[in-house]
Order: structure tokens, then sequence, then C-alpha cells
């Protein structure tokens, strides 16, 4: 069981990436902060960071199981970026995610029943 | 608050609504569910708001409905304008002249599913998404995948004439499209296909009324089912981005691929150096990347594991024929799954000194030939470039040249430029000067030998009143079509330049 502390929730300093870029999360990526006078940010939390981080990863799974049974990979890396710049976030890094019937997640919305279509069967 | 109708809509309108229709709930003259039914994602013009709202919405559930609704507004010459997500980049479900909007999202039913002859019917308000999480179970396939596939309608894909992001693979909507219901712009309810037959692909007999029905962006009438086709659901997909450091490699590279021959190929996508500038500000993908990249091509494909899988190693091998650079699996697969699902993609640009600001984002779409890609690349982006100075309020995003000949991708391309827009800035006279901006890129357009949408439609001020001009000697058919289908001009009037269809050339019945 992991313990919450809210001393944790601190995102770090930003690191500087590029001239318009900043980064307090490995691979997480912002907005220069000096960029952001017309636009309000909203301060967030470290978990709430990576809570939006592995959702854009399940989501990115969920839009290729729509299309296809499996991902063919070429099984090659960047050939454009340094070895230290190729890992981004991976499905094993990430927490457990909530499953049908785990009341106690961020919630799951079970699929409303609906009468089934007329399916003609070969 | 209250809204003036600005249509015949009065309270007795809403009455003879009400019983063709009833149930208060989906009859709506309320001002919220006029509002929220008003516009759509394209750039606005926010300051106007009013002028565009629908006099009331309807939320029909049957082709019979929909036909009285419009029985009525045809005998008292209401517009009727047909929505359906709401998802579109053109103006096609924005009311010009208020009057009935009548809002299909009601008719979202799975009426069968012909695992025989390889068609589902559905009515218009279902999405591809949740049809696509049914026929799953079946091992089957419905391959329309706009970039808005989570949130838009099959009846909107019709209406649109929409092009898919893997339509090199399986055709475009009109092609996945076998049959539907149409209620026309006079009330009668009618079966559009090829010729006759409900579930046939290719017919010869009488004219293709199909294809007339498929991209009119609402103007002819509406529909009310659709038969579709079904295909296997692919076992394997696969994706491969290559970068270059110079883009008339990539661009050389986008041929080389297309003209491949391989039959699995969905799709070749080319980003320019505006687009890779662009996403190395706000993508994660490319932030990271070194400033040698300076264009992408990126490479899609789907079928069975014994197809796929060899032919993915000719794209590694012509991917990089030119000196162009694997970008790795993980943006390849990643950044090609982010393509299904643009909409959800948070929209803001940069204002001339740099700082973020909330943009709306507009796709100037095109279609246009392999050979003029380069200069028709440099002219609109020059346009856009002069415009931002002018004004302030615009940003270039970049562009991009997809193919977009279905099942044969060698020759045209679906092109975009992508304009940030800074709509809380909007006055008339921004305004202006984007919908200035829209027209002369439109021009360039055709002065290259282009159509000015491949894609969104060309409802929209900038390039509506182009629309005679790309039609040529067709246009008196095209009047004369509308004319004799829509008699009072009620169906979606003020769009595409058909006002002219009608003597008066307001747009007002004769």
């Amino acid at each position: 069981m992991s313990i919450f502390r809210l001393g944790d929730q601190k995102p770090p300093e930003p690191q500087r990436v590029t001239d318009v870029v900043v980064t307090r999360f490995e691979h997480v990526f912002e907005v220069d902060p000096e960029l952001m006078t017309l636009t309000g940010q909203q301060e967030l939390p470290a978990w709430d960071t990576k809570r939006i981080v592995d959702s854009r990863w399940d989501h990115l799974d969920w839009m290729h199981d729509h299309f296809a049974d499996d991902v063919l990979l070429a099984g090659e890396e960047s050939e454009t970026m340094p070895p230290a710049e190729r890992a981004m976030p991976s499905e094993e890094e990430a927490d457990p995610r909530p499953v049908p019937g785990d009341t106690d997640g961020v919630g799951w919305i079970e699929r409303p029943a609906v009468d089934p279509p007329d399916v003609r069967e070969p | 608050m209250s809204v003036a109708f600005k249509s015949a809509v009065d309270d007795s309108v809403v009455d003879e609504l009400r019983a063709i229709i009833p149930d208060e709930g989906r009859v709506l003259p309320n001002l919220s569910s006029r509002v929220n039914r008003t516009r759509v994602p394209a750039p606005f013009p926010v300051h106007r708001w009013a002028e565009f709202m629908p006099d009331v919405a309807v939320l029909p559930t049957s082709a019979e409905e929909v036909s009285e609704v419009v029985k009525l507004a045809n005998r008292l010459q209401i517009p009727v304008v047909p929505r359906a997500g709401g998802t579109g980049l053109s103006d096609g479900a924005v009311p010009l002249r208020g009057g009935i909007l009548v809002d299909v999202k009601l008719m979202n039913e799975i009426h069968e599913i012909d695992l025989v002859d390889r068609t589902v019917t559905v009515g218009p308000g279902i999405n591809m998404l949740k049809l696509n999480e049914e026929l799953k179970r079946h091992g089957v396939f419905y391959p329309d995948d706009p970039a808005s596939y989570p949130c838009s309608l099959v009846g909107g894909r019709i209406g649109t004439g929409g092009w898919s992001l893997i339509g090199s693979r399986f055709g475009h909507t009109r092609d996945n499209v076998i049959s539907m219901q149409v209620v026309l712009p006079t009330g009668e309810i009618v079966e559009i296909a090829e010729g006759g037959g409900r579930k046939l692909r290719k017919s010869s007999t009488g004219l293709t009324l199909k294809h007339l029905f498929t991209g009119h962006q609402g103007t002819l009438g509406i529909t009310t089912e659709a038969t579709l086709d079904l295909v296997p659901r692919p076992e394997v997909e696969f994706a491969a981005f290559f970068a270059f450091d110079d883009y008339m490699k990539a661009y050389e590279t986008t041929g080389v691929l297309a003209k491949s021959g391989l039959a699995t190929l969905a799709g070749v996508v080319l980003f320019d150096e505006w687009k890779i500038a662009y996403l190395r500000r706000d993508d994660e993908a490319y932030i990271p990347q070194p400033a040698s990249v300076k264009a992408v091509v990126a490479v899609a494909m789907y079928g069975s594991r014994v197809e796929v899988e060899p032919a993915s190693k000719r794209v590694m091998q012509l991917g990089r024929s030119l000196g162009g650079k694997y970008l790795g699996d993980e943006i390849s697969a990643g950044d090609w799954a982010s393509r299904h699902d643009r909409y959800a993609t948070p929209l803001h640009g940069r204002d001339k000194d740099g700082q973020a600001v909330m943009m709306s984002w507009h796709c100037e779409d095109a279609a246009l030939n392999y050979s003029v890609l380069p200069q028709v690349r440099e002219e609109w982006h020059a346009i856009v470039a002069r415009y931002r100075e002018r004004y302030g309020i615009f940003d270039d995003w970049g562009m991009f040249a997809y193919t977009n000949g279905a099942f044969k991708p060698w020759a045209d391309y679906l092109v975009e430029i992508d304009v940030g827009i800074w709509e809380s800035r909007l006055d008339d006279e921004n305004w202006a000067g984007w919908v200035a901006c829209k027209r002369e890129i439109s021009e360039v357009t055709l002065k290259y030998g282009g159509s000015i949408t491949a894609c969104h439609g060309a409802t929209r001020e900038g390039d509506a009143e182009l629309v005679p001009a790309e039609m040529g000697s067709s246009w008196e058919v095209v009047k004369r079509i509308k004319r004799a289908l829509d008699p009072n001009n009620i169906m979606n009037p003020g769009k595409q330049s058909l006002d002219e269809a009608y003597a008066s050339g307001n747009g007002s019945a004769p």
C-alpha cells in the first residue's frame, strides 16, 4: 500500500528543454511559463500529471484496439534520438488501473444494456 | 433573454412540430438547445452567434417523423438544417437563416448486421466507434475513419462526403455506403442506391444516385438510414514514421511509398517544415527531436498478418531509400493511434510575441495532384504569414499532404494547412480578414487545378462563393438538380452558392 504524502505532490522545479518548452517530469513537457502570461495556468499536483499521462497511454491503446487485433512493430528504435531520450512512459511503469467492479478506483462506467441488433449468421 | 425567430417559425409552427413529434423533450425551442446547435468546431464568428442560431431544434426518432417535419417546412417555406455530430470543419451543419434544425442523434440504432451479405444497416445518429465496438464481436469492421472517429456520426459523414484516414486501403465514406434511405426536401421518403437493391455494391441500372446523395452538405435531403459495407476486421496494423532533413526528400519518398502498389497500404502522409515546427513546440513526440528533423513521412497499413508483415519490411526499405530515418516504434505506433482522434488535442497557438493563446482550429483543405504540392505549399504559407502579420490573431500550424485516392493512392492528395485562430479577438474586421485569407488559399488551389475541398465541404464564406468557378460548365447541371429536388430552397439554404439555382438569385424560391 502506498502512502499519500501531500509534500510529495508538489511538482519539482522545471528544467529547460528548448527555448519554448520546460519539463518537470521525465518525458512530460510544458509550455515555458514565461509564454503563458495571456493564458491562465492551473497548478497540477504530481498525481494529477501522472493521471493525465497514464490516461493518454490508455487512450492510445484503446484506440489501437478499435482498428486491429494486434499492432505490428518494426522492432527498431529511433534513428533520430540519442538512446537516453528514446524511452517514454510505458504501460509497465503505470500503477494498476481500475477495472469493472473496482468501485474504489477513479470510477468505471459500465456500458448500459441495449437490445442487441438482428444478426444474420452465415 | 429571448431571441427572435429568424424564419417563419412561430408558436403555431412549434405546436405543429409537437403534433408530429409528440414528446416535449424532442421539440426544443428553448434558447440553450438552440445555442448548443449553432456552431461546429471550425472557427466561428463568435461575436455574431445569435445570427446563426436555429429557431427550433427537433430530435426525430424515425424517417416518418423526419418526413412530416420536412413536409411542414416545405409547406411554410421554413429552412431545414440537418445536423448529426456537429463535428464538421466547415459550416455544413450551421444554420445560415434560422429555421428548423433536425438533429438525428437519437436515430442511432443498429437495425441489422448481415454477416452473410456483409452489410450493417444503421440509423444516421450512430458513431463509428460505437458501431465498431458492436461489430468487433462478429469479426467485421466498418472502415470509415475520420480524425473525429470517436465523435462524428454516420449521417454527418454521408452528408459531408467524408474522407477517411484509411481510405487508400478501404475507401472513403461514399465507397463504404451501399445504399440509404433519404427524406427529400419535399418530404418523400426514398431509397437511394447504385441502382436498385439495398445491399448491392455495383449496378448499371438507371442513374447512379448514391453519389448525388453523398456529400451534398445537407442541401438535397436528410439520410434516415444507411446500409454500410463490412470488411474483415484487420488482424494487424503497422505504422512507420520517417524523419527527413529536407522537405523535397520527404516529398519524393511520399511519392515512392504511395506508388509502391502494396495492397494493404492505408495511407501515406507528409508533414512539412511548418508542421514540424508547430509540433516541436507542443507535441511530446517531436519536442525532443533534433533540429535536423525538418519533415516527416508517415505510413499506415492494415490487413491480415501474412500480407502486412512482409509489406512492412518493404515499407521500411522504401521509407529509408532517400535518406529517411525511422522515428522508432513508440512514436510510430503512438502517433498513428492519436491520428484517429485529433479532436482530443488541446488547441493553442502563439501570438506574434510568442505568447500561448487559446485558438480554434481551421483546416483549410483541398484536393491537389502530387506534382503541384511543393509550389502550393510555398504559396499557402506566404498567404498565412501575410495575414498573421497584419491581424495578429492567426498562427500557421503547418501543412500535411495525405494520399487521397480510394484504393489507388498514387496521384492525388488531401492537402491541409492548419491555421490557429484567436477566436476571442474576433470582430467584424478580423473575421473579414480571415475570410479573405481563406479565399486566397482557395484561389491558389484552383490556380493549380485542384478542388477547394477534399474532405470538409465548401459551405462557408471564403470558399462557398468559389464553388461555381470550380464546377465550371457543370454548374448549370448542379443548379437544375437542386431546383428540381428542392423547389422552395428550404434544405440548408445559403450553402455552396446554391441560391444561384433560384430565379431571384438571393435564395428566395421562385
